[in-house]
């Protein structure tokens, strides 16, 4: 071990892997309510970030059928930045510290387990092709994961699954 | 058992789509996009210079009339470079067999050809638009047809009384030779990292600016519509607050203002200009009434000139240029373990790479002004105090 390597998987479900930026973090022009939040980690720095309304309740509700794995730039701070203003549980997930083309990374984590990787198309540097071991959702980045239809994702890793 | 060692270790690769230069790579079309600086004017004479820029070699040269040029170095008749020809009144002629060639590329004679040249009107010398602003002479790479305006900076223009522009091409802030031999994204978005002042020119090397600069700050970082800015609030224990604002402005200027913290907007400006892939040069314009404001910028250690440290003081004091040069030729970007003061650096690839993809969908990048009208553009970044104003600096008052 010299990279870091994240909390492994507890194996009991799928996951659910998310980006931050134009996922969680609208930075354009939004096509969906949001609220600004002041969010930093340990105080060293902060981030005036838009968020869509309808976040929360979604990630709340991916987290009961998922297990949520931070993948982003964000690194160790997602979590804690964004606890507040996602009504997130006190004990962070586990987190990938990757920006860009993460398919490697999502794949070496999952081990095996049926995954949706929810993302905006920025972090595609490459394109990662078409897979068949988990779900790929590129969101419109002014929606963020408020346009991502939680029911067909169920449905797309219900597929892999059988 | 041993564990961590590093036996068997694979290491990463690069983010090569943000950082090579090259025609037809991803970022180097975004560059190409705007005007660079290439040179100081003074170095656009009646003698052929070479000048690497984005991975292309290009001839500099000045003609006799004073209009400056840049060519592709190899003729287009056989071949030979334009390095060895002789530049006259409106243009190059190649030493072989004397094709002469206007600043546009434009064949004026075939010496050697009847009538000078039959059909010397239906050939070109590869060339590039070329302006001179500010003491630099700039030159537009990209499309003809999406050719932006030379922009003009509000720091530099009204100067008063007493102020002049200086200009600089010998690697203000890079903390090392004037030809920097590694990656230019190495350079570039270390302007985002603020964290590193405290401790590579503070606690690590001594303070290399000023006592305030040893502050850690809480840095609040935005994006802008042209670049990502670091807003770095440091309270400096007298009831001041000091407000240093850094940008980085796409697709390479640096905007830092005085690390010796001159109060007030910036007074100068950097572009880190890529010479190829490994190797780039700053060009720094500012205004100030001292001729000699940005050779005195440069740090020095325990007194010392960079150039003249041994190499156990490079190792005891360490700088940007150290840090930023030992990252290797590229930096194996998929390798870093990006945390918490890494946010404007993770910011100012996440915007990259935005570029690189409207370019390649054929949209123009941030920052490109089309309208004369729109061409000045404001500066925010700068070092602010806030409260006690009359209160001393740090510095001031260590050296009282």
């Amino acid at each position: 071990m010299t990279r870091y390597e994240a909390r492994p998987p507890r194996g009991d479900r799928p996951l659910a892997v998310l980006g931050i930026s134009d996922v969680v973090v609208i930075e354009g022009t939004p096509s969906v309510p949001v609220t600004m939040h002041h969010v930093s980690a340990w105080g060293r720095w902060v981030r005036d970030v838009a968020v869509p309304d309808a976040a929360p309740d979604l990630i709340r509700v991916l987290a009961q059928r998922y297990e949520v794995v931070w993948a982003s730039e964000w690194g160790h701070n997602a979590h804690t930045a964004f606890a507040e203003a996602l009504g997130l549980p006190a004990e962070p997930w586990p987190f990938l510290p990757v920006q860009f083309d993460k398919l490697a990374v999502i794949r070496d984590y999952a081990r095996g387990l049926p995954w949706v990787w929810i993302d905006g198309p920025v972090v595609d540097l490459h394109d990662p092709g078409e897979v068949e071991d988990g779900v790929i959702v590129r969101v419109d980045p002014s929606c963020g994961i408020a346009g991502v239809d939680l029911d067909a994702l169920d449905a797309a890793v219900r597929g892999i699954v059988r | 058992m041993d564990t961590g060692t590093a036996y068997g270790l694979r290491q990463g690769a690069p983010l090569y789509d943000l950082a090579q230069v090259g025609p037809g790579t991803p970022y180097g079309e975004v560059l190409r996009r705007y005007w660079q600086p290439v040179a100081l004017v003074e170095n656009a004479t009646t003698r052929p210079a070479r000048v690497r820029v984005l991975g292309e070699e290009l001839i500099l040269f000045r003609t006799r009339k004073g209009v400056p040029a840049l060519l592709h170095p190899r003729c287009i008749h056989r071949g030979a470079s334009l390095f060895y020809g002789g530049v006259e009144d409106e243009g190059i002629r190649c030493c072989y067999h004397g094709w002469v060639f206007d600043p546009e590329g434009v064949c004026l004679e075939q010496p050697c050809e009847p009538e000078l040249g039959l059909h010397r009107d239906r050939v070109r010398q590869p060339w590039y638009p070329v302006q001179e602003q500010y003491g630099l002479i700039w030159v537009y790479m990209g499309p003809p047809e999406k050719k932006p305006v030379l922009p003009r900076y509000d720091t530099f223009e009204d100067l008063p009384d007493g102020e002049q522009l200086i200009v600089n091409d010998a690697g203000v802030g890079g903390g090392g030779p004037a030809e920097l031999d590694f990656n230019w994204l190495q350079h570039w978005e270390n302007v985002m990292d603020p964290f590193h002042v405290p401790i590579l020119h503070a606690r690590f090397s001594g303070n290399q600016f000023t006592p305030e600069m040893a502050v850690i700050p809480e840095v609040s970082y935005e994006y802008t519509p042209t670049g990502v800015r670091s807003i770095q609030m440091r309270g400096l224990g007298d009831g001041r607050r000091l407000r240093r604002v850094t940008e980085v402005m796409f697709p390479n200027l640096r905007v830092v203002p005085s690390p010796k913290l001159a109060s007030g907007q910036t007074n100068m400006i950097g572009w880190v200009v890529p010479e190829d892939d490994t190797n780039f040069r700053i060009f720094t314009v500012a205004r100030d009434e001292d001729p000699a404001f940005l050779a005195k910028l440069r740090s020095t250690h325990e007194g010392k000139a960079w150039k003249d440290l041994t190499d156990a003081e490079h190792q005891r004091l360490p700088g940007d240029y150290e840090c930023q040069k030992s990252q290797g030729p590229i930096s194996l970007h998929s390798d870093d373990h990006l945390t918490t003061t890494d946010q404007g650096v993770a910011m100012v690839r996440r915007m990259m790479a935005k570029q690189t993809k409207v370019v390649a969908q054929g949209g123009d990048p941030v920052g490109l002004v089309f309208d004369p009208a729109d061409a000045l553009v404001r500066i925010d970044g700068g070092n602010y105090f806030e409260g006690a104003p009359d209160a001393p600096l740090l510095a001031d008052a260590v050296e009282d």
